[in-house]
């Protein structure tokens, strides 16, 4: 069946000013690492996107609103972008690009359930699991993962959906907008204590269906695998129809925002053991995202590893 | 982050606990939290080494029949 691999370039037009860490040269090297050879046989298309019915299972229509109205018009503001919290800026192009991240996720949730792709890779920024319901934060405007699991379950009627978060922060705007979701599991590592802050294992969610890893700053292979190992086996037994997956890569060694020492290898490793547990217990059905990951070399590679691991699954 | 080394036991304690406290709050921005982490390690490291300075000077104490006589220097102090 193939990988799908959604992205567009209007992912480059959200601009963040200069020195910002979560910039557009991010996607241009995600782009970048999938455009060789060894990645000639996925299936590439367009972000669309997505729909307001889509965006309000997760966002109340007041903060759509807010946002909206947030966003600078082209020309308007003099320095081209306008200050949602003390790290999420926007700029004209913004909108469209956070738009299309969320629509990619929920465009190849609908090919993985329809069987046109074995599994899918969606490189889109901004990032979205610091978004909550109601707050734009950490660089973050709209739950794009948590968007994709609702349609999963509301549109497409799956019993239940898994949603595993690797980015090294805790992923606290998925777990705000699943918290009350008794269809959806989320299991998020993090290292801790970082930003945002919460992610501490005493979060289990209203259902007992959030499972936080927090790692130890420093920690690497082993301890990620420790925390890994058992919860692939808890998500096994919620028995997923489909898994996404907020894929950040700032877990890596050289990122400079964070303080774990995780290598390509990791992902790899991470990413096989996801499609181990997708290949018991949903078919193969795998959809992941990017989410952070700030060191433009270790983001490349990363994103390579973790997308060669998906064509060999998905093929 | 050298004003560390001059520190007191007590007053690198008490920014630690501010450091931890304000990771945990939520109000620290994500570009900066990583920066407020490494001064915690950087306050936990010069706290522990107190910690060790410390312990070592109480191994060192003499004592005659049971009583706390004086004590001895650290090699290296």
């Amino acid at each position: 069946m193939g990988t799908l691999f959604l992205t567009h370039e209007a992912g480059l037009g959200h601009v963040t000013p200069p020195g910002h860490p979560e910039r557009v040269e991010r996607l241009a090297a995600v782009q970048r690492a999938l455009g060789g050879p060894d990645f000639a046989g996925l299936i590439r298309q367009e972000a669309p996107p997505v729909s307001d019915t889509d965006l309000r299972r997760a966002h109340p229509p007041g903060y759509l609103d807010r946002i909206r109205a947030a966003v600078p018009d082209e020309g308007v503001s003099d320095e081209g972008w306008a200050q949602l919290d003390p790290d999420t800026f926007v700029s004209p192009g913004s909108l469209e690009a956070a738009y299309r991240a969320a629509g990619g996720v929920c465009a190849a949730v609908d090919a993985v359930i329809a069987g046109a792709a074995g599994n899918a890779f969606v490189a889109m920024r901004p990032p979205g699991h610091h978004a909550e319901r109601d707050v734009a934060m950490g660089f973050c405007l709209f739950g794009s993962v948590a968007i994709g699991a609702l349609r999963a379950l509301d549109h497409h009627g799956l019993a239940r959906v898994a949603v595993l978060d690797f980015d090294v922060h805790h992923g606290n705007g998925t777990q705000d907008i699943l918290w009350d979701e008794a269809r959806a599991m989320f299991v998020s590592s993090h290292q801790m204590p970082l930003y945002p802050g919460t992610g501490a294992a005493s979060e289990r969610g209203a259902h007992g269906n959030v499972l936080n890893l927090p790692l130890p700053g420093g920690s690497g292979a082993a301890a990620m695998r420790a925390v890994w190992g058992p919860a692939l086996d808890r998500v096994a037994a919620f028995a997923p129809d489909l898994i996404l997956v907020s894929a950040g890569f700032d877990a890596h060694r050289a990122d400079p925002l964070a303080g774990l020492s995780w290598t390509e290898a990791d992902f790899t490793w991470i990413t096989g053991a996801i499609c181990d547990l997708a290949d018991r217990v949903c078919g193969g059905r795998v959809v992941s995202s990017l989410e952070g990951g700030y060191d433009l070399d270790a983001l490349g590679a990363s994103v390579a590893a973790h997308v060669r691991v998906l064509m060999e699954r998905g093929a | 982050m050298s004003d560390i080394a001059g520190m007191s036991f007590e007053a690198a304690m008490a920014e630690l606990e501010k450091v931890v406290r304000d990771l945990e709050s939520g109000n620290v921005e994500l570009e900066k939290s990583i920066a407020l982490y490494e001064r915690g390690a950087a306050l936990k490291a010069h706290c522990e080494a107190r910690l060790k300075a410390a312990e070592e000077k109480v191994q060192k104490i003499t004592l005659v029949d049971g009583q706390p006589t004086g004590t001895v220097p650290v090699e290296g102090l």
